[in-house]
């Protein structure tokens, strides 16, 4: 902060570097259009506050999130390993399957990454990595490679294939039914040290980044949280700066992690709400904001082809997961097996092809609508990169994959909410088993929160709670980006509403086949 | 703007293909800022980056500034040839003293030198050269064939274009940092460009403004002493230099073999500098009571005494009759060659009898950097074999690898990775010596002798010592805090790292070291030179910062000039001249900022200059605009244990340089008790050499009323320093 410089400049020798460096100017055209609906609203910046700030800009802040489900997990490997063979009983089986996924559920349709931002497995790495825990260091530990370009390019999509592949494992070896809870002590191990491996071969979070199978669920969940994320709050200060602290990294703060520039963000899809760039602006112009619900989802300008597969991807692994559970699907992966000597459920082929199924019935709807009722005359590049590449069908299938965020995201929410509420009372138990205090005859550990009947009913409501969501983003993703691309404004409307409707329905419905079925 | 290319670039194998990678460009522009030649702009639309390839020229600047790897650029390189200059190799090299390299032949040459610049628009060769040349700026001169134009651009960083051109090591200076070295291509001959400047247009001389007010002695005719001199004679000053040697240059004189910088040429800034008014004072040696005496007969001192005792190897043998010291052979062996005298050197040396019995005499010189080539080279011009050893891995080779490649040229042996273990002699004059294999695997790490290894022994007659140069250890007794150390503390200044010249890989021709972080090294020690020693004292050069080049110490000459002329100290009272103000805290929760903020405007209300900056973003180039230092801190400790300045403060404070006598105020903002935190905060600036005006501890509550009376105070307490003043600070 200058009080005031007053000539100063007459008085100092003139800096001949300075006086060398002719940078150009900064482009500054359409910054209002590219912007305008995603910037928030200064009122809503919460780092205004001065006691938040100072929490904020202190650099044990990050520490301390993560420092209780640091100790949580490591709770978790131990106890798994070590404790009970009864999952319900087991604390690493109970907290982790009846709580913790869906309070990270909550926390991403609230904020976003909160999760990121306190996450033990990503957190222990980037300790090592940085060989501090909460210090600004200088010198990381490890190869600091970048990862590499071709599969960068594929953004979003590692993550989708690493969580299907997880997810995969899990249902195998009925690692979160819960099953031998050592199996979750072992899940977790592998994730820690993966990441470890990824944080110590390459800079930054490229595991988060690119590779955790969380990132991509959590990025396009959260993106229906009301956290922006750190933002710039003058747009010309971080176009005229010359030094990108936040970026590169300054005295106070690292550079992003998430390659991620407070002043270019529109959405809060690779926020990973580290603070780092809120500490390392030696100008002072990054806060943390809010914003309201969805904005994320409808406003950016800038969509991406990798989280609009993701998101059918992921809508294909919710379906099949609701689907599973229902006879009929039992009885063809039985049949499956037995004729491809597979040893048990789930059969690769039916998970592959069902979730390849629902992705692809979604996009080939999509282009059903794009060639019934979009304009030929959409602009084709086929020559930019895979994720910003421009067609008739993308120009439809990309903004509508966003506006179906919300159902999937409730369909996600909607999947963890059996065991949340019949089991998550066992975690008292679980927690005094520890000690030897208590046993599968404590009156917690069969005290259910919910019937099976109204869990259903719950489930469905929030299936219509994201149906509605979805409908309301999708109207505005229309009228922004469709209605400009097609040839009838009805036509686009009742068919990208009816497109919402029908995964709701395809949601609801099953949910009630999976309650009839059990 | 253009770029020429070989025809055979333009339509050959490609071109350079630059790959935006859209997941991860973030739209900062800072490649788009920085392409020399437009080739990179925005796609507002995806608020990505896109490249032009039919622009781009493949310097892969954007590649180093990119702060997220984004970019990657492939393919050629499209930088033109780089003109090659003539290098005379001497047929008969005895007695010869003439010139070896040449500048660029002519006008067309050095147009499409110039043509090869990209003009970049953050010049990493700027950074690149220690006096930080408008390099761009100069070379836009000649491309304009306007040789006024680039002396104008020249002469604001630089006096010595003609020397610095003939002797720096441009491959680990300015052309180690052009953009093309960095992309692995020959740089821009920025050398020959400047050389051409200078030989086709005399350098101007000082405009001096002479009033006498100020009166400076300047220790040391060398480069740094000219440096400090033409700067403070061109600003105003009574300057008066002392020379212990009795011709002016210093190493420029005697210690640059005329084949590389003739005579005529070293004697140009004397000449010009006594013609506008320098009194310089010749075979006046100036110890550490001399430096008193000085202090008390002028307003201010520079020292600019270099680095002249010359470094000697403790093996057995080392006191035998025939082992001279490098500065004992270049001195007399030049002597010997300008009067055309061989055969009384050779006498003198004791090599005479050599010729009689059919042989010529052979010189150990111990070392291989530009000091032992210019000791090689001069024996050979002497009629004499001369052999250099060097226990260096010659990849790690210290001398410029022209020079290095000349000497081979003129037939001295240079052996790296050997060292001499023991001088043998017969009769108390040196005959052998016996030299044992070394192995060094990296830069940073000295060489292991491997003492198993057999030793070989070399015939030898004349062991010269020529390992470089200290500082004189009673000189740097009497000046604290030297020499300094040239490595960047923390963070370095984000402009370098946004500027990707610390991001360039080892470049082969300087000494693989990073050109960047050598240049940074380069910057601690200009930046500190600003800063006085003690009061009224400054050090510059090899005195301050250790054997270092001519450059260096030119420019830390002048860097010390101009930041004396701003302060304008007085031998009769301590003034504050400029009033300029530097508040720096350090804060937890915001309220010591908010003091600091609340002094800062209280100053500033008084007709001050001032700055209100976190500690962190204080270095040495803030402290030199600085002439009175406010510092504040919040107190540290639980109540009244472990009570002190906040962590960030002490280190700060910790890597201080030496603040010669500035005033200093301190203030803490507490809870409880801030115990010893003012005392240990006052300590620690009093030992860098700071005055401590007043210090005040400021409790929770009333936090604008106890700033406005703590600025009060500061400004009281520098009028009481000061004395009695015409004009006292704040009455404005």
């Amino acid at each position: 902060m200058a009080v005031e410089l007053k000539d100063h400049q007459q008085l100092a020798p003139a800096d001949p570097v300075s006086a060398a460096v002719h940078l150009g100017t900064a482009r500054h055209e359409g910054l209002s259009e590219r912007f305008g609906a995603t910037d928030p609203e200064p009122g809503l910046e919460l780092t205004r506050n001065a006691r938040f700030a100072r929490l904020v800009r202190n650099r044990k802040f990050q520490f301390l999130l993560i420092v209780p489900n640091q100790v949580v997990f490591w709770t978790v490997i131990f106890v798994g390993i070590a404790g009970t063979a009864i999952p319900g009983l087991n604390f690493g089986a109970a907290i982790t399957w009846y709580v913790w996924f869906c309070l990270v559920f909550v926390m991403m349709v609230v904020v976003g990454r909160a999760w990121c931002a306190m996450c033990p497995f990503g957190g222990f790495a980037e300790w090592v990595q940085r060989r501090t825990f909460w210090r600004r260091t200088q010198k990381a530990l490890g190869l600091g490679r970048k990862f590499p370009e071709p599969l960068a390019r594929l953004g979003f999509l590692i993550p989708v294939a690493s969580f299907l592949v997880l997810t995969w494992i899990e249902e195998f070896f009925n690692i979160a039914g819960p099953g031998n809870p050592a199996d979750t002590s072992w899940m977790v191990v592998g994730i820690v040290s993966s990441a470890l491996i990824f944080f110590l071969v390459f800079e930054r979070r490229t595991f988060c980044r690119y590779v955790c199978p969380l990132t991509t669920l959590i990025g396009t969940v959260g993106s229906m949280g009301s956290v922006a994320g750190f933002r710039t709050k003058d747009r010309e200060v971080c176009l005229s700066c010359q030094t990108k602290d936040c970026m590169r990294g300054g005295e106070q703060g690292y550079g992003c992690p998430w390659y991620t520039w407070p002043g270019s963000a529109d959405s809060n899809l690779s926020c990973g709400l580290c603070s780092e760039c809120y500490k390392a602006c030696p100008e002072g112009n990054v806060g943390l904001f809010l914003q309201r619900p969805l904005t994320s989802v409808v406003a950016p300008r800038r969509r991406r082809a990798d989280v609009a597969w993701g998101i059918v991807a992921l809508w294909g692994l919710v379906v099949y997961q609701q689907f599973n559970a229902t006879n009929a699907f039992a009885s063809f992966d039985g049949w499956l097996n037995r004729n491809l000597h597979f040893p048990h459920y789930p059969n690769p082929v039916d998970y592959l092809a069902v979730i390849g199924l629902v992705a692809l019935c979604t996009a080939g709807l999509i282009w059903l609508i794009s060639r019934a009722v979009g304009r030929s005359a959409v602009t084709e590049t086929q020559h930019g990169s895979f994720i910003d590449r421009t067609s008739r069908f993308r120009s439809f299938f990309v903004p509508m994959a966003y506006g179906l965020i919300p159902v999937v995201g409730a369909d996600y929410f909607a999947r963890q909410l059996p065991k949340f509420f019949k089991h998550s009372p066992r975690v008292v138990p679980a927690v005094l088993h520890i000690g030897g205090f208590s046993s599968t005859q404590s009156s917690l550990y069969g005290f259910h929160l919910l019937s099976n009947g109204w869990i259903v009913v719950v489930q469905v409501a929030i299936i219509l709670a994201g149906t509605a969501a979805s409908a309301w983003a999708m109207w505005r993703i229309t009228s922004r980006e469709l209605v400009p691309v097609s040839r009838n404004t009805v036509a686009i409307r009742l068919t990208t509403l009816g497109l919402v409707l029908a995964s709701g329905a395809v949601a609801g419905v099953l949910y009630v086949l999976m309650h009839a079925a059990s | 703007m253009t770029v020429t290319m070989t025809e055979k670039q333009s339509s050959g194998a490609g071109r350079p293909h630059v790959e935006v990678l859209v997941d991860r460009c973030a739209g900062c522009q800072e490649c788009v800022v920085r392409c020399p030649v437009d080739a990179l702009d925005m796609d507002v639309h995806r608020w990505v980056a896109v490249a032009d390839d039919d622009r781009c020229v493949g310097c892969r600047q954007c590649v180093r500034t990119c702060p997220f790897s984004a970019i990657t650029v492939s393919g050629p390189v499209l930088a033109g040839a780089r003109l090659a200059t003539d290098v005379t190799h001497p047929e008969r090299l005895v007695g010869d003293l003439s010139e070896v390299r040449h500048g660029l032949r002519s006008w067309d040459d050095a147009l499409a030198e110039a043509q090869r610049c990209l003009r970049c628009a953050d010049p990493t060769c700027v950074r690149g050269c220690p006096a930080h040349n408008d390099i761009p700026g100069f070379i836009s001169a000649i491309a304009d064939q306007d040789l006024v134009k680039a002396h104008q651009v020249l002469r604001r960083t630089s006096v010595l274009p003609d020397i610095c051109s003939r002797v720096c090591n441009q491959a680990a200076q300015c052309e180690g940092a052009c953009t093309w070295s960095l992309a692995g291509e020959a740089p821009v001959a920025i050398g020959q460009l400047e050389r051409f400047v200078a030989d086709n247009y005399e350098t101007p001389p000082p405009e001096c403004s002479t009033t006498g007010e100020l009166s400076v002695g300047v220790v040391g005719a060398g480069p740094g002493g000219i440096g400090a001199a033409w700067a403070l004679v061109e600003g105003g000053a009574s300057v008066t230099v002392y020379e212990r040697d009795p011709e002016p240059g210093g190493l420029l004189g005697w210690g640059i073999p005329d084949f590389t910088l003739p005579g005529a040429v070293a004697d140009r800034p004397w000449r010009q500098l006594q013609r506008a008014g320098v009194e310089l004072r010749c075979g006046v040696e100036i110890d550490a009571d001399g430096m008193e005496r000085l202090l008390s007969s002028h307003d201010a001192v520079i020292v600019a005494t270099g680095a002249s005792v010359p470094a000697r190897l403790a093996i057995p043998g080392a006191d035998l009759d025939g082992v001279i010291d490098a500065t004992t052979f270049l001195k007399t062996a030049r002597s010997a060659l300008q009067t055309t005298d061989l055969e009384a050197w050779l006498t003198a040396m004791d090599l005479d009898g050599l010729t009689q019995l059919g042989r010529l005499g052979h010189v150990l010189v111990l070392g291989a950097g530009n000091t032992a080539m210019d000791v090689a080279r001069t024996a050979r011009r002497m009629g004499l074999n001369a052999t250099c050893v060097d226990w260096l891995d010659e990849q790690f080779a210290l001398a410029r690898p022209d020079e290095l490649a000349e000497a081979r040229d003129e037939g001295v042996t240079i052996r790296f990775a050997s060292t001499v273990a023991r001088i043998e002699g017969d009769g108390g004059r040196v005959r052998r010596a016996l030299l044992v294999p070394t192995r060094q695997e990296r830069a940073d790490r000295l060489p292991k002798v491997l003492q198993r290894m057999a030793a070989e022994e070399l015939e030898i007659d004349l062991v010269v010592m020529a390992m470089g140069y200290r500082a004189d250890p009673a000189l740097r007794e009497a000046l604290p805090g030297t020499p300094v150390r040239r490595e960047a503390r923390g963070v370095p200044d984000r402009r370098w790292v946004a500027s990707g010249v610390l991001a360039n890989p080892a470049s082969a021709f300087a000494f693989h070291n990073p050109v960047g972080v050598l240049a940074l090294g380069r910057e601690v020690g200009l930046e500190t030179a600003s800063l006085p020693v003690r009061e009224r004292l400054w050090v510059v050069g090899d005195a301050l910062v250790g054997p270092a080049t001519v450059v260096e110490a030119m420019a830390q000459g002048r860097r010390a000039a101009t930041a004396l002329l701003a302060r304008r100290p007085s031998r009769r009272r301590f003034s504050v001249h400029s009033r300029r103000v530097l508040v720096c805290y350090a804060s937890h929760g915001g309220r010591t900022a908010e003091v600091a903020r609340l002094v800062g405007e209280e100053l500033a209300d008084k007709g001050l200059f001032v700055r209100v900056l976190p500690v962190d973003r204080v270095g040495t180039a803030e402290l030199a605009e600085t002439d009175i230092l406010v510092v504040g801190s919040w107190v540290k400790g639980l109540v009244v244990a472990k009570v002190g300045p906040a962590p960030e403060l002490r280190a700060w404070l910790g890597a201080l340089p030496r603040l010669g006598g500035m005033p200093v105020a301190l203030f803490c903002t507490f809870d409880v008790h801030p115990c010893s935190t003012l005392e240990e905060m006052g300590a620690a600036l009093t030992a860098r050499g700071a005055r401590v005006v007043t210090a005040s501890g400021l409790r929770r509550g009333g936090t604008k009323m106890s700033a406005i009376a703590f600025a009060r105070r500061v400004l009281a307490g520098v009028r009481e320093l000061e004395g009695t003043l015409s004009e006292p600070i704040g009455s404005s």
